[in-house]
């Protein structure tokens, strides 16, 4: 049983676009949880990690977690230059342990040395793996990376690092004056290369002088420009790679070998820069890859959205600008699967009358699940994180254009991706009039804490009030009156709680998942709150301006800067409609 | 909005700072365990106050924060060595609103606030979970991990997956208080 989910459509610079059918596999790129999300409050729009761009701010090592500056960073090419190692074969921290302390004669281990008996090794907790297989021991178990040193300096791989350093340097120096003059202008052209680049030549144009961001725009140009990239001389390296890797060893070994575990794994070779040996017996361990901080920035107007504290473990952010605080926080509920014993009362059978014993033998009590035919109740719920109360509007898409008409009795979204198989639709049902939402208050969260004898209560007031929701939502207002479940069940604090109904098709299958709308109307602080009377009230006829649909996000144009409005899209996912016994598991295997 | 989790009101006793520890849980030694209020025990759980360090006197072996959730079946379990010689057993700390999946066994050292271990995990000895971190279900943490902070970890040995985002503190600490208040006594009917 999939729970149901709802995520928010990132337009990713691009404010004009429509989300992409929710349906499609490739779509979940584009839509996201509110708390992976970001908000410019410069360009008043919504930004994800996708789109952010994206600068180190501190380099650490995952394991001992000490903070690696940056110089040393180069130093010792991104590892942690202290005692901590990964496991060539599967990838876990190996401890230093010492060798068995030699036994004396009455049989017991006397041992004077508090730290043990060299030769020291690495060993691995979870697979048993020990330096000590592969010729590597250390007198003493610290600075391990240190003694380790003249191993690594003499590998072929950072042989040939080293030269090619040395045959770009001269090259770096030279035109180390020409790009510094460029690099202003470079860095406002930054927008459109991906936040990784961005992240990488950020790092690289700090820690190695002369080296320019990265810009797609300006490569050329510089090419064209100056000659002097033809006039470096041709790159040899140390020995010809197609002679390295000597295949007549490998096989002299594969011949000699007993069980597949003596070759190493793709996968425990992968890591490697150079072509190594197949043999498990030869691998070597690794310095651990360090990880780092980053502060993410808007991509259009360069304001910081994320800025961590230095500490590397520290779970605190000097700024941080999260859409959580932005857009109302918004849950989904569907009461019948938590609580099957209403489910009886609340959802009603439309189509087929016999349906009744069929239902029954597909929602067990424990598991209950949503089936073809049926109606089902949902709730949302939206909390608000501002201050200011907020009037909210509600628009589900019903077809890949924004064309609004609640009363469509049917989805077409649902057949779209598939084109093959016909697929029935669910219609959804939601109340169409603006609906307010209350302030934020801070007394709310202290109540939440402290009123414990409260809350039982409370959630039963609201089972209450789900099982007999005709009465709430009959004094609703606007069209919700059709039905038992649809409209404002409940407001309580900072939070409404609407009701929406869910009509399954006879034959349908998948997943129910709708595309919709939420415009949200507030009031904004930076301008004198001089009529707040006007609005404040229990808003739910207010008229809303509401801006043009198309776009997800406008502020109100005319003359009363005090009220904006934000709109933007939200993917429901209502989970899985479950498979009749017969002929659903048939076609899913087809 | 979310449905109350119901339990039935005799089969857990209910603390003066809210901690509700089910009756079918097996606490050993009690006097060694401190809760830090508002934290859940489920049903079948073990935790083993009794291994205490060796010595006389009144030692912490195993301590919850506040808004803690220890799984059904879940095993706590004090770290140990054999440092210079002697066997002993070291104690376990566990930070605020951490939750921990049913059928999970912990023998970590110390688990930082807002972490979020899954189902039939092994979290192994003198193991270092962050703040913020998430171990998915079926992740063993082989004995001396480190997880650092918004880290998800996964897999057989654990290894980091991805980065946790930046509002994680934030929504782990409504998850928690949330299911708190969820977790009623189911009423007479």
């Amino acid at each position: 049983m999939s729970a149901a989910s709802l995520k928010i459509y990132c337009p990713c610079l691009n404010p004009n676009s429509l989300p992409p059918p929710p349906n499609l596999p490739s779509s979940s790129y584009s839509y996201h949880e509110i708390h992976d999300l970001y908000f410019c409050e410069e360009c008043d729009s919504i930004r994800c990690n996708r789109c952010v761009s994206v600068e180190v701010s501190g380099y650490y090592c995952p394991n001992c977690l000490f903070e690696v500056p940056s110089a040393s960073v180069r130093g010792e090419k991104n590892r942690c230059a202290r005692n901590c190692f990964l496991c060539p074969s599967c990838k876990n921290t190996l401890i230093v342990v010492p060798s068995d302390p030699p036994e004396s004669a009455d049989g017991r281990i006397s041992s004077i040395n508090t730290l043990g008996d060299p030769p020291f090794f690495l060993y691995c907790s979870h697979c048993r793996w020990d330096s000590a297989e592969v010729g590597i021991t250390f007198e003493k178990p610290t600075s391990l990376a240190n003694q380790l040193q003249k191993y690594e300096d003499s590998a072929p791989d950072n042989l040939e690092f080293e030269r090619l350093k040395e045959h770009f340097e001269p090259f770096i120096r030279a035109s180390s004056a020409s790009s510094s003059v460029t690099h202003h202008l470079h860095t406002a052209q930054h927008i459109h290369s991906n936040p990784i680049t961005a992240a990488a030549s950020d790092a690289l144009s700090r820690d190695v002088p002369g080296v320019s961001k990265y810009n797609p725009l300006s490569r050329s140009r510089v090419g064209r420009d100056k000659a002097n990239r033809d006039e470096m001389p041709e790159y040899r390296s140390r020995m010809d790679v197609s002679l390295t890797g000597s295949d007549s060893a490998n096989v002299e070994n594969l011949l000699r070998i007993e069980s597949p575990e003596e070759i190493a794994t793709l996968e425990q070779r992968w890591i490697n820069s150079w072509t190594s040996s197949v043999l498990t017996n030869d691998l070597k361990p690794l310095r651990i890859p360090l990880h780092s901080k980053k502060s993410k920035r808007c991509p259009t107007c360069r304001h910081i959205l994320i800025k961590p504290e230095q500490k590397p473990q520290s779970v605190r952010f000097k700024i941080k600008i999260s859409a959580t605080s932005y857009l109302p926080l918004m849950g989904i509920s569907l009461p019948f699967l938590n609580n099957p014993t209403t489910a009886a009362y609340t959802a009603k059978r439309s189509i087929r009358p016999g349906a009744m014993w069929e239902e029954d033998k597909n929602s067990t009590p424990n598991n209950p699940v949503m089936v073809g035919g049926r109606t089902y109740p949902f709730v949302l719920s939206f909390t608000n994180p501002m201050y200011d109360p907020i009037q909210i509007r509600l628009n589900v898409l019903r077809s890949p254009l924004p064309t609004i008409t609640t009363t469509a009795p049917t989805d077409e979204l649902g057949t779209a991706p598939q084109p093959e198989k016909r697929r029935p639709p669910f219609a959804i049902t939601l109340p169409t009039f603006t609906f307010s939402v209350a302030a934020f208050a801070e007394a709310w969260e202290y109540d939440d804490e402290d009123g414990d004898g409260m809350i039982e209560d409370e959630y039963a007031d609201l089972v209450d009030d789900r099982r007999h929701a005709s009465a709430s939502s009959r004094t609703a207002p606007g069209r919700g009156g059709k039905t038992k479940t649809v409209g404002v069940l409940e407001k309580k604090a900072n939070t409404t709680y609407i009701g929406g109904e869910v009509v399954i098709g006879k034959e349908a299958k998948g997943d129910i998942k709708f595309l919709m709308m939420v415009t949200f109307t507030y009031r904004n602080d930076t301008v004198d709150d001089m009529d707040i009377g006007e609005e404040d009230g229990d808003g739910d006829g207010s008229p809303v301006r509401t801006t043009n649909p198309q776009s997800s996000s406008l502020a109100n144009a005319n003359k009363q800067p005090e009220i904006r409005t934000f709109s933007y899209y939200v993917v429901v996912d209502l989970g899985k409609i479950a498979q009749k016994s017969g002929e659903g598991s048939v076609d899913e295997r087809r | 909005m979310q449905q109350p989790i119901y339990y039935s009101r005799n089969e857990y006793i209910e603390t003066d700072t809210g901690n509700k520890v089910s009756r079918k849980a097996i606490i050993a030694g009690p006097q060694n365990i401190i809760l830090g209020g508002k934290t859940i025990i489920s049903n079948g759980a073990i935790i083993r106050g009794d291994l205490r360090r060796t010595g006389s006197g009144h030692t912490v072996v195993i301590s919850l924060g506040r808004y803690c959730l220890i799984g059904e079946g879940c095993i706590m379990r004090p770290p140990y060595k054999t440092y210079r010689g002697n066997f002993n057993y070291y104690p376990m700390k566990v930070g605020d609103h951490v939750h921990i999946g049913a059928g999970t066994v912990v023998e970590a050292a110390t688990i930082g606030n807002n972490v979020e271990i899954g189902k039939n995990c092994v979290i192994g000895k003198f193991c270092i979970i962050k703040d913020c971190a998430k171990i998915e279900d079926n992740t063993i943490l082989p004995p001396n991990t480190v997880v650092p902070a918004l880290a998800i970890f996964r897999g057989s040995p654990g290894r980091f997956v991805e980065e946790l985002s930046e509002s994680t503190p934030e929504r782990v600490e409504a998850m928690t208080k949330q299911y708190y208040n969820r977790f009623v006594p189911m009423q007479d009917q």
